[in-house]
């Protein structure tokens, strides 16, 4: 790929004020804003946008399994297709899912399975197909995050939601939720995924270089932020109820 | 809403026809109406160009991407705009999983053929130095949601997405191309506004902007490109067959509908705009 504008990094990621290169404290999240049934083909669906992450997941199941001899006889299989749109990073993407997708679509499929109810399905899958439309560092999490509230919105039986965000070190500091470049010149990127229904730890993947101490303060750190992440994915699935039962009442309201 | 996870069946098949014989549709629209058209450009901030287009349920979020490469030996001076289309699981249970499908590979043969034939892209322009250093722009698209004519949700998406592009500006500097600091934007980009225009057929009905349930129940397509003045391409697919008449009336009627089309988007308006 030869580019007329290099990808280039910055030498510090903090500016002189303290604050991150997009404004931000060490501890905040970027600006989230998540929708569910978007769309409409869809057993169940979702949209997150975080920051400029873009993704869209959609749940369709319990349905049959094809292949066929993927299927269990005790009980549903859940599978995670995580793909990227090609011009949803800054090289243009190959248009076949390469190993990163596969590895990611794994991650998430074992992060989201301890949540279900799988042995209510013997013989059937249920698939969520994500799609990254835009991309600015943390697409895993934001993916299981926004893939949660889709399997939420299509009704399916849930032990709890699951969300998922980024910690790391960058410049020899602890932050939260880090951005592109945060990602790739930072020294450290810690996606974690917390299901809410036993408090413990569903996704975890760790590249670079922490004590035990930065670890233990990072995995708190993230703990938290989780919290915000989650009562906005809360809020959302409430959101669309109220916005139902808002809809029948002027329904009904129009009869009279 | 229909439900697309089953086969439509003949007595639905003869609903759809019988209405549309009286020149009534389910949704309400004449036969020569479009389903509502709602554009956002430059939806995605990671390509140079992008553009979310819904065809009323129909939606598929396009993005642009380029690169420096050499040109085709046999057009030494002119930059190339290639297009993909991706039917992905996610918009409908009928799309399936795998490489591009004849759907797909149709969809982005049928947009791409009318932009091409169109001088839509400045071909011209987009070459930095003839035999050695050209643009390539690729163009593509996703299908978010299916409800019927992806063509013309994606013929609309992809001129939006090369019309909102910014792409860098580079010269050659005697052994490599480098860039200028400026970009090239909207009339640099893109020259004329083919739209691409299709039309489903039942037994000898010819109706505007098939939805999904009519395009499944539907004998066949015809999508017919035009610039203001002239027909650039046509596509005929599926098992049925037109009059010489019929097409006559179409590519006239196209003409007419794409003007009025044209002006009703304004497409020039999500131009680019640099400081």
């Amino acid at each position: 790929m030869v580019l007329l504008i290099k990808d280039e990094y910055p030498e510090k990621l903090f500016q002189e004020n303290g604050k991150r290169l997009d404004g931000r404290d060490k501890k905040e999240l970027r600006p989230i804003k998540m929708e569910v049934d978007v769309l409409k083909n869809a057993d169940g669906s979702a949209y997150i946008e975080w920051g400029n992450n873009k993704i869209f997941a959609a749940v369709f199941g319990p349905r049959e399994v094809h292949p066929h001899h993927l299927s269990k006889p005790d009980k549903g299989i859940l599978r995670v297709f995580y793909r990227m749109a090609t011009y949803s990073v800054f090289d243009r993407k190959r248009p076949a899912p390469g190993r990163r997708e596969k590895e990611i679509s794994m991650i998430i499929a074992d992060c989201l399975e301890p949540v279900l109810f799988l042995e209510l399905y013997p013989g059937t899958a249920f698939e969520i197909f994500i799609q990254v439309i835009d991309a600015d560092g943390g697409t895993r999490c934001a993916s299981t995050t926004v893939a949660s509230l889709a399997l939420a919105d299509a009704g399916i039986p849930m032990k709890s939601l699951v969300t998922a965000l980024a910690v790391g070190k960058i410049d020899g500091e602890l932050v939260v939720d880090l951005s592109g470049i945060e990602d790739k010149a930072g020294e450290a990127d810690l996606p974690i995924a917390i299901t809410w229904f036993n408090d413990e730890i569903s996704l975890l993947q760790f590249d670079g270089e922490m004590d035990l101490s930065e670890l233990d303060t990072v995995l708190k750190d993230a703990k938290e932020a989780a919290k915000k992440i989650y009562e906005i994915q809360v809020n959302t699935l409430k959101n669309k109820y109220i916005s139902i039962q808002n809809n029948i009442e002027k329904e009904k309201g129009g009869e009279d | 809403m229909m439900d697309v996870k089953r086969v439509i069946s003949t007595i639905e098949r003869k609903y759809i026809k019988n209405n549309l014989k009286k020149e009534e549709r389910l949704d309400g629209r004449g036969l020569w109406d479009y389903r509502e058209f709602k554009i956002t450009p430059n939806f995605v901030a990671a390509a140079e160009g992008s553009a979310d287009v819904s065809l009323g349920e129909t939606r598929i979020i396009t993005g642009l991407k380029y690169d420096i490469g050499t040109p085709f030996p046999d057009l030494p001076d002119e930059g190339v705009c290639t297009i993909m289309a991706e039917l992905i699981p996610l918009a409908s249970p009928l799309f399936e999983r795998g490489p591009p499908d004849e759907q797909s590979i149709e969809l982005a043969r049928v947009v791409d053929r009318g932009i091409r034939h169109a001088d839509c892209v400045q071909t011209k322009k987009l070459c930095i130095e003839a035999e050695k250093a050209v643009y390539i722009l690729f163009v593509d698209m996703y299908v978010i949601n299916y409800e019927g004519n992806l063509i013309d949700c994606g013929g609309v998406s992809a001129l939006t997405t090369l019309i909102s592009a910014q792409l860098p500006e580079g010269k050659w500097n005697g052994e490599d191309v480098e860039w200028t600091g400026g970009y090239f934007t909207g009339k640099d980009i893109v020259n004329e506004l083919p739209l691409v225009i299709t039309y489903g057929k039942i037994d000898d009905i010819i109706f505007l902007d098939p939805d999904l349930p009519e395009e499944l129940v539907c004998d066949g397509r015809i999508s017919i490109s035009s610039t203001e003045e002239k027909i650039t391409s046509i596509q005929k697919s599926g098992v049925a067959t037109f009059s010489f008449d019929e097409i006559k009336m179409l590519c006239s009627k196209s003409l007419e509908i794409g003007k009025k089309l044209r002006k009703d988007l304004n497409l020039w308006q999500y131009k680019a705009n640099i400081e």
